[in-house]
Order: C-alpha cells, then sequence, then structure tokens
C-alpha cells in the first residue's frame, strides 16, 4: 500500500511540475488529496503494520499524519489564493506545487519511517524540497533565508549521521545491525554511559535544527520570515512535527538506558533555553512573521520540556504539537491576508485591523487567546498538563522560570496583537485590497478544532496518544 | 668502521650542492655549471684572508668556526643503519639537535656582534625559524623512539627495520618532514631564497654578509655538511641491517642523490613564500610530525 | 596501509588550513576524494561486489570528479576572487587544526568499552571540527561548501570505521542526498553570484532583528 503511494505521489509531483495547465493542475492537486487522505485512512485502520519493508504506522507518526493531511488541504486552498494575487507565472506555480507535493510526501515518509537510516534520509529529503518553495519569491532577502536554512540544515542533519554511525558501532560489532526502531533499544543495553551520552548530543544537535530548538533555532526563524505564509505555516508546523517526531524517537529508544536523567537534563536546557530565547526576542521584534516564528520556538522548548518532565508530559507533549499545529497554521494563513491588505509585515506601520478587515481581525483575537493558552484553548490544558508534570518530577525551579518567561513571552504576543487590531493612527495606507471573508473559514474552522479538541478531545485521538506513550511509562 | 658513515658524509657534501644547482640548471633549460663548481667556489674563499671589521669583537672571530665545529660533532653521531657513529650514547639525538643549535646560537650572536641592522634582522629571523621547527624534530625523533623503544640514534635505526610495512610508511613519513627541516634550516626555498639580492627579504645570506675569505668558506661548506647530515638521516630509513656494505653503501649514496634532486626539483617549481607566511609554514611540519607521533601511539596500542 | 592513507588525510587538513587560494581548496578535496578511494577499496574489499562498486563510485565520480569539477565551474561562472579570505591568521588556522587533531586524540583514548578503530575515530572527528572551523571562519559563500564536503569525508571514514551495516537502499540514499545537497547548495550560489557583486557572507545579513 505505502509502496503504491510513493510511486503515484511522485507520479503527481513530476507530472505537475511538468504541466502548466490550470484546471488540469486543480485536478492533480485534487487526486494528491485524495490519494493522501487514503494513505492515512488506510495507516489510522492499520495501526503498526509494517509496510515496505521500511514503514510503519505506528501511533506517533499516525497522529502526525493526520495533522499534515488536514492541513495539506488547508495550505493547497491558500497557496492558489496566494499564487493568484500574486500573479505567477504558470511555470513558476508549477514548480511550487511539485515541490509542495514532493514536501508532503516526504513528511509522511519521515513521520512512518521505522528504520533510523530511513528517516534520516527523509528529513535530509524535506529540508532540499521546502528549500524551493523558501526561495519561491526570487528576492534577495529569500535567497539569504534559503541559503542559510538549507546550509544550517544540511550540516545539522550530518552531525545527526554522525551520530547514527556511532549508534552502529556501538551495537553490534559483526551481524548486519537491526536499525528499526524497536529493535534499537534491547541492543543498547550493553552500550556504555559515556558513549550513548555522546551519541544522544550529535543526534539531538541535528534533529533540533528541523524542530527549532535552541542550539539551531536561527535558520528556522530565517526561513519562516521570506516563505510565502502558507509554506511558513507549514515550516512551523508539520516540519517542525517532523523534528518533534524524530527526537521524540531517539528519546524513545534511549528510553530505558541509564543515561535517562541526563538526556532530560538536556532537553531541559534546550526548552528552557529556547523559551528564554524567545522571549527575548520577542520583546523586541517588529516583523510580524519573525514574531510568529518566535512564538513557535517557545511552542516547541515547551514541548521539549514536556517530554523531559516524563510522566503526563509525554502525552502532554505530543497534544500540545498537535494543538499548536492547528493554531500556527491559522496564523500564518491569517497573515497573508494580513499582508495583502497591508503590504507589509512590519507590526508599528499596520493598526486599526478591526475596521479594515472584521472577519480577520477576529481571527486574530481568537489566535491571541489560542495562542497564549488561555483557558477555552486546547493549549490551554496541554500546558496545565506540562507544568503538573513538571510539578509531579520536581522541578519547581524550572516551573518557576519557564511561567516568568511563558508570561513575559504573552506580554509581548498580547501587545503586539492588540496594536494590529486597535491602533487607530490616522496615516495608515488606506486597504490595498478588500480580502474574501470565506477565505477566514479555514482558519476558523481550525481553530474551532483547537478549542473543541481541548474540551472534549475524542476518544480515539487519546488512544492513539496513550499507544505513541505506552513505551515510555 | 665507525667511521665510514663520517667519511661518506663529507664525500657526499662535496657534490651535494653541486648536484642540486645542476637539477635547478636543467628544469630551467641552462646549461649550468659543473657538479664540482660550489665547492670550487668554497676552496677558492678558503684560500682568500679575512677581513675584520673595526666595530667586531672576538666572538665574530670565533663564531664560524664554532658553527663549523657543531655541525662536524653533530655528523659524528650519525649512525650507518646498524653501525654506531662515532659517538653514540642514549638520548644523542637530543644532543645532536642541542650541538646544532650551539652552532646557530654562535652565528647569531656572530651576526648581532658587526653591530649592522640587517644582520640583526636576519638574525632574528632565523632565530624565530629554527625555534618553530624544534619542536618539528623533536616530535618525530620522539616518535621514533615511541615506536623502536629505544633513545640513541643508532638503537632506534637498527629497532626501525622490524620488516613491516609499517616501518616504511613511517619512514617515508619522517623523510617528508625531514627534508621539510632541512630546507629551512638550510634556508633553502620555500622560506628562503639563497640567491636573493635584497637585504630586506634575505634570511641566512644576510647574516653572513660580513664575513669574508676563510670564514665564509667554512659557513657555506657547513651548509653543504648540513645537507649531507640530514640527508644520511633520511637514508638511515632504507638501510636495511644484515645487508653487507656493498649494499648499503649505493643505497646510501642513491638516497642522497635522490635527496639532492629532489631539493632542486622544489626549489626550481615552489615560489619563495611571502614572510609572513613562512611561520604557519613551519609550524605546518611541527603539526605533522605531532600527527605522526599520534599515528604511533594509536598503531603501538599505548594510550595515557 | 589505511593507517597511512589516513595519516594523509590529516596533513591534507592541516594543509587546508593554510592554503589560500580555492584552487588548492579544490585540489585538496580531490585528492582527499582518491585518499577516501583507497581506504575503502583496502577496508571493503570483502564485502560484496555491487556495494563495493557503489562505494567506489561515490568516492571516485562523486568527491574526486564532479564535485571539484562543479566546484570549479561555479567559480569560474561568477568571477569569484581566487583567494579564501580568511579571518584569521593562517598560523592561528594551522594552531587551531592541530588543536583539533590533539583533542581527538584525547577523545578517542577517554572512549572506552567500545570498539572502535582509534585512528578513524581520530582523523574523521578532526576533519568534523576542521570543516566546521573552515566555515566559520572563511568569508566566501563557496568556502563553506567545502567546509561542508570536509565534513563530509569525515563522516564517510567514521561510516567506514562501522564496517558496513547499513542496507544498500539506504546507503544510496544517503549518497544520493549529499549529491543533491552539494548541488541545491551550488545552484545557490550561482544565484547568490548573480544578485549580489562579490559572494560574502557579509551580504547575508540582512536577516535580522
Amino acid at each position: 500500500m505505502f509502496g503504491y503511494y510513493l510511486i503515484i505521489g511522485f507520479l503527481i509531483g513530476i507530472v505537475s511540475m511538468l504541466n502548466r495547465n490550470c484546471m488540469v493542475r486543480i485536478i492533480l492537486l485534487s487526486t494528491f488529496l485524495a490519494v493522501q487522505t487514503a494513505i492515512t485512512v488506510y495507516a489510522y485502520f492499520h495501526l503498526n503494520e509494517i509496510s515496505s519493508g521500511y514503514f510503519k504506522s505506528d501511533a506517533l507518526g499516525v497522529i502526525f499524519l493526520c495533522v499534515l493531511t488536514i492541513l495539506s488541504f488547508t495550505t493547497f486552498y491558500h497557496s492558489f489564493i496566494y499564487l493568484k494575487h500574486r500573479k505567477d507565472s504558470s511555470r513558476s506555480q508549477s514548480f511550487y506545487f511539485a515541490a509542495l507535493i514532493m514536501l508532503i510526501i516526504v513528511m509522511t515518509c519521515a513521520y512512518l519511517a521505522s528504520h533510523l537510516g530511513v528517516m534520516w534520509v527523509f528529513i535530509e529529503l524535506t529540508t532540499l524540497s521546502v528549500a524551493v518553495l523558501i526561495y519561491h519569491e526570487r528576492t534577495p532577502l529569500s535567497l539569504e533565508a534559503t541559503w542559510k536554512y538549507v546550509f544550517i540544515c544540511s550540516i545539522g542533519i550530518t552531525i545527526t549521521f554522525i551520530g547514527i554511525i556511532l549508534l552502529s558501532i556501538a551495537i553490534g560489532e559483526t551481524e548486519i545491525t537491526n536499525f528499526s526502531f524497536n529493535a534499537i533499544p534491547a541492543q543498547l543495553l550493553r552500550v556504555n554511559t559515556s558513549w550513548l551520552k555522546m551519541i544522544f548530543l550529535f543526534m539531538i544537535v541535528g534533529f533540533c535544527t528541523k524542530m527549532g530548538l535552541f542550539p539551531m533555532h536561527t535558520a528556522a526563524i530565517d526561513a519562516h520570515t521570506v516563505a510565502p505564509p502558507p509554506i511558513s505555516a507549514f515550516i512551523s508546523t508539520t516540519l517542525m512535527n517532523v523534528g518533534f517526531v524524530s527526537i521524540f524517537r531517539t528519546y524513545s529508544i534511549f528510553a530505558h538506558t541509564s543515561i535517562l536523567p541526563w538526556m532530560n537534563t538536556i532537553l531541559f536546557l534546550c526548552g528552557l533555553i529556547s523559551i528564554i530565547v524567545s522571549a527575548a526576542y520577542l520583546l523586541k521584534v517588529t516583523h510580524l512573521k519573525r514574531m510568529s516564528a518566535y512564538s513557535s520556538i517557545e511552542h516547541m522548548g515547551l514541548a521539549a520540556i514536556g517530554i523531559a518532565s516524563g510522566g503526563i508530559g509525554y502525552f502532554a507533549a505530543i497534544f500540545h504539537m498537535i494543538l499548536h499545529s492547528f493554531v500556527k497554521a491559522s496564523v500564518f494563513y491569517q497573515i497573508d491576508q494580513f499582508h495583502r491588505n497591508f503590504k507589509t509585515y512590519m507590526i508599528n506601520e499596520t493598526g486599526n485591523y478591526f475596521n479594515r478587515n472584521l472577519p480577520g481581525a477576529l481571527v486574530f483575537l481568537l489566535i491571541l487567546i489560542s495562542i497564549t493558552a488561555m483557558p477555552p484553548s486546547g493549549l490551554f490544558v496541554t500546558e496545565f498538563w506540562i507544568f503538573k508534570a513538571l510539578f509531579t518530577s520536581e522541578h519547581i525551579f524550572i516551573f518557576i522560570l519557564v511561567l516568568f518567561f511563558l508570561s513575559i513571552a504573552m506580554y509581548s504576543l498580547a501587545k503586539n496583537f492588540l496594536y494590529i487590531l486597535f491602533n487607530q493612527t490616522k496615516d495608515l495606507l488606506p486597504a490595498q485590497e478588500k480580502p474574501n471573508p470565506s477565505e477566514t473559514l479555514t482558519q476558523y474552522f481550525l481553530l474551532a478544532l483547537v478549542f473543541y479538541l481541548g474540551i472534549n478531545p475524542p476518544s480515539g485521538m487519546i488512544n492513539l496518544i496513550q499507544e505513541a506513550v505506552k513505551n515510555l511509562l | 668502521m665507525a667511521g665510514l658513515v663520517f667519511i661518506l658524509i663529507i664525500i657526499t657534501s662535496f657534490f651535494f650542492l653541486g648536484i642540486v644547482i645542476r637539477t635547478k640548471s636543467i628544469f630551467s633549460g641552462r646549461k649550468g655549471p659543473g657538479i664540482f663548481q660550489p665547492m670550487k667556489d668554497i676552496w677558492r674563499l678558503l684560500r682568500k684572508e679575512n677581513v675584520y671589521s673595526q666595530t667586531t669583537s672576538f666572538i665574530f672571530k670565533i663564531a664560524p668556526d664554532i658553527y663549523f665545529a657543531s655541525v662536524l660533532i653533530a655528523i659524528m653521531l650519525i649512525p650507518f643503519g646498524n653501525q654506531k657513529g662515532i659517538f653514540s650514547f642514549d638520548g644523542d639525538f637530543v644532543f645532536f639537535a642541542y650541538i646544532l643549535a650551539v652552532g646557530k646560537f654562535f652565528s647569531i650572536i656572530g651576526a648581532l656582534d658587526t653591530g649592522s641592522s640587517f644582520e640583526g634582522m636576519g638574525a632574528s629571523r632565523e632565530a624565530l625559524y629554527s625555534f618553530l621547527a624544534e619542536p618539528a624534530f623533536f616530535i618525530l625523533m620522539g616518535s621514533l623512539a615511541l615506536l623502536t623503544g629505544y633513545s640513541s640514534f643508532a638503537d632506534i635505526f637498527s629497532g626501525i627495520q622490524f620488516g613491516s610495512y609499517i616501518s616504511y610508511a613511517i619512514g617515508i613519513l619522517a623523510s617528508f618532514v625531514l627534508v621539510l627541516i632541512a630546507m629551512i634550516e638550510n634556508s633553502r626555498m620555500p622560506v628562503d631564497d639563497p640567491k636573493t639580492h635584497l637585504e630586506l627579504t634575505m634570511i641566512h645570506e644576510v647574516m653572513v654578509l660580513d664575513n669574508s675569505g676563510f670564514d665564509l668558506g667554512l659557513i657555506l661548506h657547513a651548509t653543504n655538511l648540513k645537507f649531507a647530515m640530514y640527508g644520511a638521516l633520511i637514508a638511515n630509513f632504507f638501510l636495511t641491517p644484515g645487508r653487507e656494505w656493498y649494499y648499503s653503501i649505493p643505497i646510501f649514496i642513491g638516497v642522497q642523490a635522490l635527496f639532492a634532486v629532489v631539493v632542486g626539483t622544489l626549489e626550481s617549481f615552489i615560489a619563495r613564500f611571502r614572510m609572513n607566511h613562512n611561520p604557519q609554514f613551519i609550524f605546518t611540519i611541527s603539526s605533522i610530525s605531532l600527527l605522526i607521533f599520534f599515528a604511533v601511539l594509536l598503531i603501538l596500542g599505548k594510550y595515557f | 596501509m589505511v593507517n597511512i592513507l589516513l595519516i594523509t588525510f590529516a596533513i591534507s587538513l592541516i594543509y587546508m588550513g593554510i592554503a589560500n587560494r580555492l584552487s588548492t581548496y579544490i585540489n585538496i578535496l580531490a585528492v582527499q576524494g582518491i585518499i577516501l578511494f583507497g581506504v575503502s577499496f583496502i577496508e571493503l574489499i570483502q564485502i560484496n561486489t555491487i556495494n563495493l562498486i557503489f562505494i567506489l563510485f561515490e568516492t571516485i565520480v562523486f568527491k574526486t570528479l564532479a564535485i571539484p569539477l562543479f566546484l570549479n565551474y561555479v567559480i569560474k561562472k561568477n568571477n569569484i576572487v581566487r583567494e579564501a579570505q580568511p579571518y584569521l591568521p593562517d598560523f592561528l588556522s594551522v594552531v587551531i587544526i592541530t588543536c583539533f587533531l590533539l583533542g581527538s586524540f584525547i577523545l578517542s583514548n577517554i572512549i572506552t568499552g567500545v570498539h572502535i578503530r582509534k585512528m578513524f575515530f581520530l582523523v574523521a572527528i578532526s576533519a568534523l571540527l576542521s570543516g566546521l572551523f573552515i566555515i566559520i571562519t572563511r568569508k566566501k559563500i563557496i568556502t563553506h561548501i567545502m567546509g561542508y564536503l570536509v565534513i563530509e569525508n569525515g563522516v564517510f571514514i567514521l561510516s567506514l570505521s562501522a564496517g558496513n551495516k547499513m542496507p544498500m537502499l539506504v546507503n544510496s540514499g544517503i549518497t544520493l542526498d549529499i549529491f543533491v545537497s552539494v548541488l541545491v547548495l551550488g545552484v545557490f550560489v550561482n544565484r547568490i553570484g548573480n544578485t549580489f557583486e562579490e559572494m560574502n557572507v557579509d551580504n547575508l545579513t540582512n536577516l535580522k532583528d
């Protein structure tokens, strides 16, 4: 089944790169979405089935695959709107969609890969395919950001590869080592501690580039800034989920060795410093997309802390990533409209959004509530669980620090969003164009999902997440 | 028999520089002088009288003699395959390095004694480069000592030939380092150009500007001797023990000739470095010998 | 024999520290490709033929021919100044690379309990560090790619020391990835060359808060 998906997907990708006709493009994209939905449904109903040798539809992968599929619908829709307004040539549109299809395929593979090496290959491929998309606008700035993103990610992923090689040296000297995620933990038991620590460090540094955690967070920020908004939505959500999945899997294979406390310390450090860095930059940020990017970094830090604190934290971290994906995607979809209205991303050159575009302004208000984790939003629940996990694992000091910096971030986000909504400066440019209110429907849908999932999570999802973390507890 | 290698080195030194110059002339398409031309020049100088400046003291007068003598003593330490040199004792390679350093010290203070600012500049450069090249030699000899477990030249060179490929490989790498050290110590091409005519760019030549006649002849011939001495060190890596002298001597001569040709080739094809590139070049040699040291440690499985 | 090749590889790293022309860097990379060919040939002679051919193809065709030629093409096309323009004096570069060698030697001796060939480990780790160092201290964007290639070479050595435990499919994926990423980086270098007058890192500092 999975092999067919790959073949069909790649064929659609190639055809849509060659195709220049708009109608055919829509048909191709619909076909692809149908295929993507089909594989998601198939994977959901055939949990833990191994296909094509290196792929396995385990719970963790399926959760994020579902998120990816939901978001691909909305991203395709908003990409169409974005490209229509940019009046891009048919050729560059073809490249855009071909790269987007490739990106979705390789992310699907990265989620479902059950072999460490295969996961590595597909993570590297996400970098390459997203590079084309980041560079879509062809400006010097986008060139700079793409260069930095590709370069830093390549180096990061190479460092991860060193970790994988060291792992293969550590386990097994004669026979062909089994690198599937299920088989590794048993082989690690006789490896000595310092060696394990070194492997973990190498692997985590590389995956941090994808997830946007502290030591390697810079590339993702710049990529967010210049990428087309629908693509920023993808970088900030599904691509960071790829990083999260890889870190979670790495963590799981080491979780039963003696370095677990040390590993938790490292993740605490990464997470905490990510939050501190993002809070500091949020205070002075002036670019709306950069602000959203830093807010993503902050949430990634929270997720890392969730993993590190253990217990209910594992569950909360995964849940947090799901909800964050929906919120952050709607942020960037709305930013696209916002940009069409103001023709700028600079926060201090905008304002009075309520009068200029009421549906969009409401979206921003709801986003502000969700992203700062105020009670009705689902993120409140997950952050609450993360804090609970911090309490039960007796990390009061970290808890206080996190809380402090989160409130700083919250203040800056609220200040900037409210400025955009209510600032009454007279000398604003007239609205460049009035976005169609129907374009906000997707964002309302995603935000409603966030609220609904937080209040009343469906049992199917709960079961999946519990299945995903059951090895760790 | 102990004096055999001494005599061989002295003989080699007579034609060494000739081969270098001949190689260079062939590469540059000239007919070039005969092989013994440098020796004829030195012989001419040796028959001349010394001229001393009035500002110099006795140090300037004895410096060339001590320099020459130090090189001769150093040569006496060189073994020939498994045969000891004239002197041989544990740790003699340290003595070897420092007896050369004594000679260098005297040539430096001799240069300073003239009170010429050019010579002071040359002396400071020479001191700097020797200072940088010294670790290379010591680390190299140290790793060889570690490899064989002995600490005198003769024992090291007889111990090194235990027949495995590793000794030859280390030998090739060590020769590479030694060739470079010889180039630096003798102020040859990539570091210094003996044929330069501008005092500001000279290193060794500017130090001996005031020497004349017999003293200058001694200094020039000391260079030949040093080349032959390093050539003999390199040759020792390839002299297999137990072979009769009628194998060893041709190998020795062959290695020396090859060394001379290599020097000539290097000088023909390498441009001289800018003065500020020299330190890093010399330090590179130390790094390489450090690398050889690590390799020996790892090969032997000796860790700390 | 392998040890000698590895030492030669490490010497090439030191040499990279003092090289000041871009063409020298490219030559060093090509030589490193040949060295890797030698090492992998000796190491992997007894594994199956297809894998062997594949790895030889990777070293000779990719690392020794394709990538140096491609880099040369990029340099020619963009009229890049032929000097490397480091931020640090060369002397310091050599000292620091030597320190890397020393550090990785010490590291390789600290590790116990794992069966690893220390010579491979030493050279691989120092290649990794030197590559990162070259990336950090050189001004040109193209030297960044070269530093990345040095890192890749180090990774290659490390993977040789692990023997060949990855399945064939994964191996080819890895090679393809590396090749494509170099290609993509090269394409972007070309773009940068078209967009900016000089290809320095200083041009890439517009994105900031």
